[in-house]
């Protein structure tokens, strides 16, 4: 049995990634074009995280994340990122749960996962306003996932091990 | 000697007159140089004074050297002062000279387009921090009296989008290819009217679409297109940018142009908030 303070010390460790992962983004990431886009961390924090920590755990943070997320970037829609990182984060830890075991081919699986919610969602609400057709939405998805496929072993990896280091320790 | 004077002084005095006059004789007929004594004088101290004067002049020579030395290292620490105090001078001089344009610009900006009211110099903080918008975060906000909705724009006037979130000291502006643009636009050679607007697929490219246009307009590549104004919501003048090809929508019904910011988007730093502006009918 974990006692209150040790699943405080777990999340403050994983805040603390969480806050690294996001001024990794902010500073470098932002300022980086690979295949024409930046590669986005986000739906990768909510989904890694949650893949480690399972469906619940991960659904909550999920949705932290996706409050900030909404505070710092624009969005096509008012809370759109509340409402989809919550949703990936779900998912994420049903699918560690259900299909594949935690891992890094998971992180991969999982990852995938959430871009292709939060940019079916994006393309959705594009197309259905006029904007675009799916062809340009799917061709910018492909590429930040491909972009952003590139730091998920470091999330996993920087995650992975705060797990490990909280399930060894309690 | 006392006996020798006593005993032969009148002949000595009487000699040493002769002597004397015949002297003063030679000197009187020989009045073109010098006389014979102070000739003789003349040649024996020649040497002495001539080593003097030399050793004389050696020492000036060292007291000057050193005298000049001090006022050259002076001298010269001053001209490097100066020099720095120039190289200062040029450096703040290319700046303001850049500052300059940039207000003679924004001058001429103002003369031409007299109904823009107060226009407020911003520096951009941020580009897009996503790949589906286009957006710059800007240095101003409500503390400087920005708000939604106010047109941002080069010295040059060129629009480079409309703010669209307002903090206290920041705001986000939709530049003019993101997908939720949509101004009245108006071809400047033709006074067609249209809608010019962000479009996804165009907004990688940096382009947007103008349109909305009358049937039969006759748009040419290179078409100037600026704000219409129609409504008022927007400043009507503004240059968008040009026409760079016309395509028939996926209806083919109605046409639409693809237009090309005037805007540079990629390489702005600095830019200005139209605060306020007059309506022109």
């Amino acid at each position: 049995m974990i006692g209150r303070s040790e699943i405080f010390f777990k999340w403050l460790l994983y805040s603390a990634a969480s806050l690294l992962l996001l001024l990794l983004q902010g500073a470098v990431l932002q300022r980086l074009r690979l295949f024409g886009v930046m590669p986005f961390l986000y739906p990768v924090l909510a989904a890694v995280l949650s893949m480690c920590e399972g469906a619940l755990s991960g659904t909550v943070y999920s949705l932290a994340l996706g409050v900030i997320c909404d505070l710092v970037l624009p969005g096509p829609i008012p809370c759109f990122y509340t409402l989809i990182f919550p949703l990936a984060g779900l998912c994420s830890g049903l699918v560690s749960r259900s299909w594949l075991p935690a891992g890094f081919l998971c992180s991969l699986v999982v990852s995938f996962m959430a871009f292709v919610l939060t940019d079916t969602f994006h393309g959705l609400l594009l197309v259905l306003a006029g904007k675009t057709a799916w062809a340009a939405v799917a061709m910018t998805a492909l590429c930040e996932i491909c972009a952003t496929a590139l730091f998920v072993p470091l999330v996993f990896l920087l995650f992975r091990r705060i797990c490990r280091k909280c399930a060894a320790d309690f | 000697m006392k006996n020798f004077l006593k005993e032969h002084g009148l002949w000595v005095l009487f000699a040493a007159a002769v002597i004397a006059v015949a002297l003063a004789v030679m000197s009187f007929f020989s009045s073109s140089t010098s006389s014979p004594l102070e000739n003789l004088a003349g040649i024996i101290t020649s040497p002495f004074r001539t080593a003097f004067s030399s050793v004389a002049n050696w020492f000036n020579d060292k007291q000057d050297y050193f005298a000049n030395n001090q006022a050259l290292r002076e001298e010269n620490q001053e001209l490097r002062n100066q020099i720095a105090q120039m190289e200062a001078d040029l450096r703040q001089a290319k700046s303001d000279s850049e500052e300059n344009k940039r207000l003679r610009e924004l001058l001429n900006l103002r003369e031409k387009k007299r109904d823009l009211g107060e226009l407020e110099p911003a520096q951009i903080l941020e580009h897009s921090s996503s790949n589906w918008t286009s957006t710059l975060t800007l240095n101003q906000g409500t503390e400087h009296d920005v708000e939604v909705n106010d047109c941002v724009i080069t010295e040059e006037g060129y629009l480079v989008g409309v703010v669209n979130q307002v903090g206290l000291n920041w705001c986000t502006v939709l530049t003019v290819v993101d997908t939720d643009i949509s101004l009245g636009a108006q071809v400047f050679r033709t006074e067609d009217v249209g809608v010019a607007e962000g479009d996804f697929s165009l907004m990688s490219q940096g382009r947007l679409k103008l349109s909305y246009l009358p049937a039969g307009a006759s748009l040419l590549n290179g078409d100037l297109v600026v704000t219409s104004g129609l409504g008022g919501y927007y400043p009507s003048g503004l240059v968008i940018g040009t026409i760079e090809e016309v395509q028939l929508d996926d209806s083919g019904a109605t046409q639409y142009a693809v237009i090309a910011p005037s805007a540079d988007l990629d390489s702005l730093t600095e830019i200005f908030v139209v605060k306020s502006f007059e309506i022109v009918n």
